[in-house]
C-alpha cells in the first residue's frame, strides 16, 4: 500500500505547494503527517527524501513562496523537522539550505504568516520533531533560535506556549544526556566544546526562569512557575539542582508575597521539587503560614494531598484544612478570633461553602489512606462531620454565634454530598464504629427527609454501606436495619423519583452482598416484607429501576441459599423465576434484560447448587442467545461459559460415581450441555451480526474442542456428530484460527 | 388647613408674620419638585392598621388609609373545633359511650357539656369558631373588604351580617364562587348532623379554670361562635363585587385598589391600595411555585411604601415538593401492602394538584386500578369550577382549553371511572365503594365531615394510613379524639405559600420603605429556636402586629394632590430664584369635593350694594389681603458686616454658632443671630434700629 501511496506522493506535494488550490482541513493533512511518521519510523530519512525529492522541492517551495496557507506552512515545518530527526535527513536537508529556509526565524517566510498561531505552532513542533541528535541542537545554538523560543514561551496562544515549555525542557534534557553519552565517548575532544554550549544554552534558559518569576507581571510569573515545575518534574541532575539553586530566592519572595492566583502553580512546583529537600519543607511551611491568610487552605489542601511530604507540613495542613470544618461544627481548639481571615470567609455563602468541602475532600483523602492524626482525635473529627451534616439538614445550628454558617448550609446539596462522602471514607478508622449510633442516625436522618435530593440519598445509600459493612459484626447493626432502615426503604421504593427508587434498589443488593451470611439480616429481609417489594419492583415502570430490581432479588435469592431449603426460600426462588422469566421474554428494555442473565449467572456462579434453576436454564440460553441486545447476548454467553465450566468440571448435578471413566463423564457432560441447548446458542452466536458476540461463541468453542482433544480415549468423530450432526467443530476451528492469524 | 409644599434652598422669612386666611391659600410651587399639569401636593395625616386577628394565615386587618376603612381579608379561625368532639355521621357507639366529665373532688360536674375521650376533655356540642375581634373598632365604619382567597373569607358573614356593615366586598370570580362552596360545604358539615345542646356552662371563667388542659388553656372562649347558616352566607356574598386581575377600583376618589395575581390558588390576589402620593401593597397567600394558579405578578408590588406581609407557609420547614413525595410513596407503600388511604383535606385547592400528581404517579407505581373517592357535599361543584376558570389558570394550563382539553387530568381520571366523586357517604357511594382505594374528604380538622366516619372504620387496621396534606391543623391534636389508633398517620403537609427564602428574595426585589407583618415571622419557629433562617430579618425591622395591635404606618411623603384650574396657572409667575429652580406665589380658593382638591381663582369681590341690609355670612366672598413678599436667598457674614459699617456700625463681635453666627452690635447692645434658614433681630425698644437693620438684611435676600 506504501509503495502505491508513494508514486501519489510527488502529485500530493504539487497540489499542497500550489497557493491556488484550497488547503486541505487539518484533519488530513495531520493525517498525511502520521502517514509520514509511520513511514520514518519504518525506514529512514535519508531513504525516505533521496527516494522522494519532491518532497525536498515542496519544501523550499512552500518556504519561499510569500502567498502560503499558514495550515501548509506549518505542515510543512512539522514535515521538516520530521525528515531532520535522522542524521542523514537533517546532512540532505542543511545541504539545499532548507532547514535554515524552513525554521531561520526571519529569513523565508513573511511576518504575516508568523502571526498565525499555527505556524508558530509548526515551527516549535518541527524543532521538537528534529532534536534528535547533536546536529540538530547545535543548528538551533548556531542560529539563536532559543531566544525564539523563550518569547514564545509567552506566546497568547496557550497551545504554542506549553509547546515552547515543552521544547525548553527537551532541549534541557537533551543536553543532559548527550553530555553523558559524550562523555563516556572516546572522542574526548568535543566534550568541552559541548560544554560550553551546554552551559551557554542551559544558562540562557534557567536566566529566562529566574527573570519570570522575579518580575512583577502576574502571567509572566505565571508561566514561569510552569516551566519550572516541568523542568524540576521531566530534567535530570544537574540541570535540576542548578535551577533549584537559582530560582530559591525568587521563589521564596513569590511565597511571602502571598497570592491566591498563584497557589495551585507554586504548589505544583514544590510537588515537583524533592519535597524531601529541606528548603523545600521551609517552602511549604512559609506556604501554610500560621493559618491566617486566604491561600492558606487551599495550599493545604493541595499538601494533604501530596505523596510525599515532609511529615511535619503534612501535620500542619491537616491541621489547617481541618480548621474550617472544626470552627463552624465543634469549638475550634485555637480561639476564632485569631483567624479573622476564616472568620471572615465562613460568613460568606460561596467561600463558606468552598472552604467546608476542601476540608471535607481533604479529610476523605486523608482518611483514604488512613492518615494518623496525632492532635486531634478522629472520634472528634468524625462527630464534626456527623454535626455538620446535621447542620446541613437543618437539624443543629452552627457552634459558633458570631458566624451563622448554618444559614448557608442548610440544603446544601454540595456539603451534603461532600460530607456524606467523607463521613463514609471514615469509616476506615476502626475507633470510629463508636460512633456508630450518631453515624446511623445522621444517615437515617438523610434517608428519611423528604427534602434529601436524589444525588444526596445516593451517596447516603454509598456511606451507609461501607459503615453496615464495618459494624457488621455489632448485634444492634441488625436491629438498626430491620426497625430504622427497612422502613425508610420500603417508603424510598415508592418514591416519585426513578433515581431514588433505583438507587435504592442497588443500595438493597449491595446491602445483601456485604451481609452475606447473616442469617440474621436474611431472615429481616423475609420477615419485614422486603422481600416482597423487591417483588413488586419488578414491575417498575422504568426500565433502569426493574433492572436494578432483578438484581436485587437475585441477591435476595442468593442469600436464601445460605440457609436451610425452607419452604419461604423455595417460594420466593419460583416467584423470582418466574417473574424473571417473564422480563426476559417480554421485557421492552435491555437493562432488564440484562439483568435476568447476569442474576442466572451469578446464581450459577454461587458455591450452593441449585437444582429449580436447571429447569429454567434452557429458556434463559434460548432467550437471551435471541435477544436482539448484543449485550444480551454476550451475557448470555457467559452464563454458558459458566454452565460449562460447572458441567464439565464437576457436574454437580449429576450423581458422582467413582467408576465413571473421563471419557463417560465428559459424554456425559457434553451431552447434558446440548440438554441445555448450549451448542445451538454457541453455533447461532458463531454467526451473529455483532463482533463481540462471536468471538466470544468462538472462543467459548473452541475452549470445548480443545478439551475433547485433550481427552485423548474419546472417540471424536462419534462425539461431534452426537452433539450437533455436523463436523462444526472443524469449521469453527478454522474460522477461529483465520480470525486470530488476520 | 396649613399649606406647604417643597421648597428647596429657599430662605425662611425673616421676622414675618403669619397670615391665617380661611379657604385662601398661598403657595410657593417650585418647579424642581415634580409638577404634573396643573397639581401641587398637600400633607396628609398619619394612617393606621387594626389588627383584628393574630393568625398569620388567616388575617383580618383594617386599613384606615386617608378617609377610608378598609379590611383586608375575613379569615376565620377553626382550630377553636379541636377542643369539640367530632360529630359523626352515622351513629358511633363508641363516641356516644364516652364518659361525662366530673373534676376529681366532684365539685364540678359538667358531665352533659364535656366528655372525655382518650385521656382528654373534649366539649360535646356543636363545634364553635374563633372570630376576628370585633370590639376594637367599630365594624359598621369599614367601607370596603377586599379579600385575597377563598381560604381567607370563611368570616365574612360574621362580618357582613349584624354588624351595621354597609360596605362592598371585592374579590375575583373563583374566589366568590370557590369561597361559596367551601361556605356552604361546613354549613352542611354542621347542619348534617344537628346538635340539640350548646354548651356554654365550662366557658365560665371559674370553671374553665379547674378544667384539665388543653381546655384549661384556650382563650377568647366568649367570643367563639357557632357555624353560621346558609341564609348569612347567601346575605354575605351578596354584598361581593366581582373584580378581574390589575382592575382598578376607585374608593370614594381617596384610593385606588387593584388585586394582582398572588399564585396561590384559583383567583387568589394580592392588593394594591394606592393614593396619588402613597403606595400600600397587602401580600396575602402567595405563591412561587408552579402549581394550577396563574403566577404571581410581583413588578407591581414595587416601591410601596408599606408592605402588609402575611399567609407565609405555615411550615417552613417542609417543602411542598418533598412533601408530594412523601404523599405519593406513603400512598402507594400503604395501596401496595392492601391498606385503605384517607386523604383529609379541603374541596378545592391542593386537592387539584394532588390529584395531577397522582394522575401521573399511579400509572408509573402499577397502582392504575385502585379507585379514588372524592366525598364532599361540594365535590361535583369543586371539579367542575376549576375546569371552568380558564383565564385564572398558569399558561400552561390555559392553552389546554384550546386543544381542546380540560385544563385538568382529574376530568380524565372521572371518565376512566378511577376518580369517583360522591355528596356523601350515603347513597350511591355505599354500593359502589371498593377497597383499597384513596379517600379525599373534609373535614381537616377530623371533627365534622365524612372524614369521621372514616376514622371510625378504618382507624382500628394497621394496614391503613391518613394522610395530613393540609397545614391548617395539628396531626396529633386532629387524631386525638381517635386514640388509640393502629392506623398509620403521616403527616406531609403541602403549602406552596412562600417561604422565608423566596419572601426576603422578593422583598430585596421590590423594595419596600417599610414592611409590616404578624409577630410570629419575626422570630424563629418556637420549636427550631437555632434557625435564624426561617424568620424576617429586614432593615428596617418589620412592625410586627398581634391581634387586638394598632399599629400607626410610618410614610415618607405624605402629600395630597391639588389641581390647579388653567386659569389660575396662568396667572402665576415663576422667577427663577437659582438654576432650574423657579417659584411663583399664588392666591387661591381650595374646593373640597369627593377627596378632590382644586385651587380656583379668588372671586372678584362683587359691588357693595346700595342696600344697607345685613348680608348674609355664607355668601361673602373671603377677604383678600395682599400678601408680604416671600424672601429666599443667605446672608452672607462679610458682606453683611461691611454693609454694617458703611452705615455707621463699627464695633460688631461675631461669634460662631453651629447654625451660623451671632453679631453683637456691642454700642447699640443689640443681636443679629443669623442661621442657614432663619434671622433673628433682637432690639429692645429701639424700632426704628430694627427697621433699619431689617432693610439691610433684606438687601441681600430675593423676594417673592
Amino acid at each position: 500500500m506504501d509503495s502505491d501511496c508513494l508514486s501519489l506522493l510527488p502529485a500530493v506535494c504539487l497540489v499542497l505547494a500550489d497557493p491556488k488550490q484550497a488547503p486541505p482541513d487539518d484533519t488530513s493533512l495531520e493525517k498525511l503527517l502520521d502517514w509520514f511518521k509511520e513511514l520514518h519510523s519504518q525506514s529512514n530519512g535519508q531513504v525516505l527524501l533521496q527516494d522522494q525529492p519532491c518532497l525536498l522541492e515542496f519544501i523550499s517551495s512552500v518556504c519561499t513562496s510569500e502567498t502560503t496557507d499558514p495550515a501548509i506552512l506549518s505542515f510543512t515545518l512539522k514535515l521538516t523537522g520530521l525528515l531532520a530527526a535522522t542524521k542523514q535527513g537533517f546532512h540532505l536537508l542543511e545541504e539545499g539550505g532548507l532547514l535554515l529556509c524552513a525554521f531561520e526565524r526571519e529569513a523565508c517566510y513573511v511576518c504575516d504568516l508568523w502571526e498565525d498561531a499555527s505556524v508558530r505552532s509548526g515551527w516549535l513542533q518541527g524543532l521538537l520533531n528534529m532534536l534528535k541528535h547533536q546536529k540538530s541542537l547545535d543548528f538551533i545554538c548556531r542560529n539563536g533560535l532559543i531566544k525564539v523560543v523563550l518569547q514564545l514561551q509567552n506566546d497568547r496562544s496557550l497551545f504554542v506556549a506549553s509547546l515552547a515549555n515543552q521544547l525548553l525542557v527537551h532541549i534541557l534534557n537533551f543536553l543532559t544526556s548527550s553530555s553523558t553519552t559524550n562523555g563516556s565517548d572516546a572522542v574526548g575532544s568535543s566534550v568541552s566544546s559541548l560544554r560550553s554550549d551546554w552551559v551557554s544554552v542551559s544558562s540562557e534558559i534557567m536566566n529566562a526562569v529566574v527573570e519570570a518569576l522575579s518580575s512583577e507581571d502576574h502571567p509572566q510569573v505565571l508561566r514561569g512557575l510552569r516551566l519550572l515545575s516541568l523542568v524540576l518534574s521531566q530534567c535530570g541532575e544537574p540541570i535540576r539542582s542548578m535551577l533549584w539553586k537559582d530560582v530559591l530566592v525568587p521563589l521564596e519572595v513569590l511565597i511571602k508575597r502571598g497570592s491566591e492566583s498563584l497557589t495551585q502553580t507554586l504548589m505544583t512546583v514544590l510537588q515537583a521539587a524533592d519535597t524531601s529537600a529541606r528548603p523545600v519543607e521551609e517552602l511549604l511551611e512559609a506556604m501554610l503560614g500560621d493559618g491566617n491568610r486566604k491561600e492558606c487552605f487551599q495550599c493545604a489542601a493541595l499538601v494533604v494531598k501530596l505523596e510525599k511530604c515532609p511529615e511535619v507540613s503534612k501535620r500542619k495542613a491537616t491541621g489547617i484544612i481541618l480548621l474550617p470544618l472544626q470552627c463552624v461544627s465543634t469549638q475550634p481548639q485555637t480561639e476564632i478570633e485569631t483567624y479573622l481571615v476564616l472568620n471572615e470567609q465562613l460568613s460568606q455563602k460561596a467561600s463558606c461553602i468552598s472552604l467546608l468541602m476542601q476540608s471535607l475532600s481533604s479529610l476523605a483523602e486523608l482518611a483514604h489512606r488512613k492518615f494518623l492524626f496525632e492532635d486531634i482525635s478522629i472520634h472528634s473529627i468524625t462527630s464534626s462531620v456527623v454535626w455538620l451534616l446535621r447542620m446541613c439538614s437543618g437539624q443543629c445550628p452552627s457552634s459558633l454565634l458570631r458566624i451563622n454558617a448554618s444559614i448557608h448550609l442548610i440544603g446544601c446539596c454540595k456539603v451534603q454530598r461532600c460530607g456524606l462522602d467523607t463521613l463514609g471514607a471514615l469509616s476506615v478508622y476502626e475507633e470510629n464504629v463508636d460512633l456508630r449510633k450518631d453515624i446511623f442516625g445522621v444517615l437515617l436522618d438523610y434517608l428519611q427527609s423528604p427534602d434529601s435530593h436524589a444525588t444526596v440519598l445516593k451517596k447516603t445509600f454509598q456511606a451507609a454501606v461501607r459503615w453496615i459493612a464495618v459494624c457488621s459484626p455489632f448485634p444492634d447493626l441488625l436491629q438498626f436495619i430491620s426497625h430504622d432502615l427497612f422502613p425508610v426503604l420500603e417508603k424510598r421504593m415508592c418514591d416519585l423519583r426513578w433515581e431514588v427508587r433505583d438507587s435504592t434498589l442497588e443500595f438493597i443488593t449491595q446491602l445483601t452482598t456485604a451481609l452475606n451470611g447473616n442469617s440474621g439480616f436474611t431472615e429481616a429481609l423475609h420477615t419485614s416484607g422486603m422481600v416482597s417489594v423487591l417483588l413488586s419492583s419488578l414491575a417498575d415502570t422504568e426500565g433502569y429501576v426493574r433492572a436494578s430490581a432483578v438484581a436485587a432479588v437475585g441477591e435476595a435469592v442468593t442469600a436464601s441459599f445460605h440457609h436451610a431449603a425452607t419452604e419461604r426460600n423455595s417460594s420466593l426462588l419460583e416467584k423470582a423465576l418466574t417473574q424473571m422469566m417473564i422480563a426476559l421474554s417480554q421485557d421492552t428494555e435491555g437493562f432488564p434484560r440484562r439483568a435476568v442473565v447476569k442474576a442466572f449467572t451469578s446464581w450459577l456462579k454461587g458455591s450452593h447448587p441449585v437444582t429449580a434453576l436447571e429447569s429454567s436454564l434452557s429458556s434463559v440460553l434460548s432467550l437471551g442467545g435471541n435477544d436482539f441486545d448484543w449485550e444480551v447476548k454476550m451475557h448470555t454467553l457467559e452464563l454458558a461459559e459458566v454452565l460449562m465450566e460447572k458441567t464439565l468440571t464437576c457436574c454437580p448435578y449429576i450423581v458422582q460415581n467413582v467408576d465413571f471413566s473421563e471419557k463417560t463423564r465428559l459424554t456425559q457432560a457434553l451431552s447434558r450441555l446440548k440438554d441445555y441447548g448450549l451448542f445451538d446458542l454457541l453455533f447461532n452466536s458463531l454467526l451473529d451480526c455483532d463482533r463481540p458476540v462471536c468471538e466470544k461463541a468462538c472462543a467459548l468453542l473452541v475452549r470445548l474442542r480443545t478439551l475433547t482433544a485433550e481427552t485423548a480415549d474419546l472417540d471424536h468423530s462419534a462425539l461431534v456428530l452426537n452433539v450437533c450432526g455436523n463436523r462444526w467443530g472443524d469449521e469453527v476451528q478454522s474460522r477461529y484460527l483465520n480470525k486470530q492469524q488476520a | 388647613m396649613r399649606v406647604c409644599s417643597e421648597l428647596n434652598d429657599t430662605h425662611g422669612p425673616t421676622a414675618e408674620e403669619k397670615t391665617s386666611v380661611p379657604n385662601v391659600s398661598r403657595v410657593v410651587a417650585s418647579q424642581k419638585t415634580r409638577k404634573r399639569g396643573n397639581q401641587f401636593s398637600f400633607r396628609r395625616a398619619d394612617m393606621k392598621l387594626y389588627c383584628l386577628s393574630g393568625h398569620p394565615t388567616l388575617p383580618c386587618n383594617v386599613l384606615k388609609f386617608k378617609s377610608t376603612t378598609i379590611m383586608l381579608d375575613c379569615g376565620l379561625d377553626t382550630t377553636a373545633a379541636l377542643y369539640f368532639l367530632p360529630l359523626p355521621l352515622v351513629h358511633s357507639p363508641r363516641l356516644s359511650k364516652l364518659p361525662g366529665w366530673v373534676s376529681k373532688d366532684g365539685a364540678v360536674n359538667l358531665e352533659k357539656e364535656l366528655k372525655e375521650c382518650s385521656g382528654r376533655v373534649f366539649v360535646d356540642s356543636q363545634p364553635e369558631f374563633c372570630l376576628p375581634e370585633k370590639e376594637l373598632l367599630d365594624l359598621s365604619t369599614i367601607d370596603v373588604i377586599l379579600i385575597s382567597n377563598y381560604h381567607c373569607m370563611m368570616a365574612l358573614p360574621y362580618i357582613t351580617e349584624h354588624t351595621g356593615f354597609t360596605g362592598t366586598v371585592y374579590a375575583t370570580e373563583p374566589t366568590l364562587q370557590i369561597g361559596r362552596l367551601l361556605m356552604e360545604e361546613l354549613v352542611t358539615f354542621m347542619e348534617r348532623v344537628p346538635k340539640a345542646q350548646a354548651a356554654t356552662c365550662w366557658k365560665n371563667k371559674e370553671i374553665q379554670r379547674l378544667l384539665p388542659g388543653p381546655l384549661k388553656d384556650a382563650v377568647d372562649v366568649w367570643s367563639w361562635r357557632k357555624c353560621y347558616s346558609v341564609q348569612e352566607v347567601n346575605s354575605a356574598l351578596s354584598k361581593v363585587q366581582l373584580v378581574g386581575y390589575s382592575q382598578k377600583v376607585e374608593l370614594f376618589g381617596a384610593v385606588q385598589v387593584t388585586p394582582l395575581s398572588s399564585g396561590y390558588s384559583l383567583g387568589s390576589s394580592n392588593w394594591i391600595i394606592q393614593s396619588h402620593y402613597e403606595k400600600v401593597s397587602y401580600v396575602s397567600g402567595s405563591s412561587l411555585l408552579t402549581t394550577h394558579p396563574q403566577p404571581m405578578e410581583q413588578s407591581s408590588l414595587k416601591n410601596s411604601d408599606v408592605l402588609i406581609l402575611t399567609g407565609l407557609t405555615q411550615i417552613p420547614t417542609a417543602n411542598p415538593d418533598g412533601m408530594l413525595g412523601e404523599f405519593c410513596s406513603n400512598l402507594a407503600m400503604t395501596i401496595r401492602a392492601g391498606g385503605n388511604v384517607l386523604v383529609p383535606c379541603y374541596s378545592s385547592g391542593v386537592i387539584y394538584d394532588l390529584l395531577e400528581c397522582l394522575y401521573q404517579f399511579m400509572d408509573s407505581a402499577n397502582l392504575g386500578s385502585t379507585p379514588f373517592y372524592f366525598i364532599s357535599p361540594v365535590a361535583n361543584s369543586s371539579l367542575e369550577f376549576s375546569q371552568i376558570f380558564a383565564e385564572w389558570l398558569c399558561q400552561n394550563k390555559q392553552s389546554k382549553v384550546y386543544l381542546p382539553e380540560p385544563p385538568f387530568p382529574h376530568a380524565e381520571l372521572i371518565q376512566t371511572n378511577k376518580l369517583k366523586h360522591y355528596p356523601s357517604i350515603h347513597g350511591d357511594f355505599s354500593s359502589e365503594f371498593r377497597q383499597p382505594c384513596v379517600v379525599f374528604t373534609g373535614h381537616p380538622s377530623l371533627r365534622f365531615g365524612d372524614v369521621v366516619h372514616f376514622m371510625e372504620l378504618w382507624g382500628k387496621s394497621s394496614l391503613n394510613t391518613i394522610i395530613f396534606t393540609e397545614p391548617d391543623f395539628s396531626y396529633l391534636d386532629a387524631l386525638a379524639p381517635y386514640q388509640p389508633l393502629a392506623m398509620k398517620c403521616v403527616y406531609c403537609p403541602i403549602d406552596t405559600r412562600l417561604n422565608f427564602h423566596q419572601v426576603s428574595k422578593l422583598l430585596k426585589d421590590i423594595q419596600p420603605l417599610h414592611v409590616v407583618c404578624p409577630e410570629p415571622y419575626t422570630q424563629p419557629p418556637p420549636a427550631q429556636p437555632h434557625r435564624s433562617d426561617l424568620m424576617l430579618e429586614l432593615q428596617p425591622p418589620p412592625m410586627a402586629y398581634r391581634r387586638c395591635s394598632v399599629l400607626g404606618l410610618p410614610f415618607r411623603r405624605r402629600y395630597e394632590r391639588i389641581h390647579l384650574l388653567p386659569e389660575l396657572a396662568r396667572s402665576l409667575v415663576p422667577s427663577e430664584i437659582k438654576a432650574g429652580v423657579s417659584v411663583a406665589t399664588v392666591s387661591a380658593v381650595l374646593q373640597s369635593k369627593d377627596n378632590k382638591h382644586v385651587l380656583q381663582p379668588v372671586p372678584k369681590p362683587a359691588p357693595v350694594p346700595p342696600s344697607k341690609k345685613r348680608k348674609r355670612v355664607t355668601e361673602e366672598p373671603p377677604e383678600v389681603l395682599n400678601p408680604k413678599p416671600l424672601l429666599s436667598g443667605a446672608v452672607p457674614l462679610e458682606p453683611f458686616l461691611a454693609m454694617l459699617h458703611k452705615n455707621g456700625i463699627t464695633e460688631v463681635k461675631v461669634e460662631e454658632t453651629a447654625d451660623g453666627h451671632i453679631l453683637h452690635l456691642q454700642t447699640e447692645d443689640v443681636l443679629i443671630q443669623l442661621e442657614e434658614d432663619a434671622t433673628h433681630i433682637i432690639c429692645d425698644n429701639n424700632e426704628p434700629l430694627r427697621t433699619a437693620l431689617r432693610d439691610l438684611v433684606l438687601r441681600f435676600l430675593q423676594k417673592l
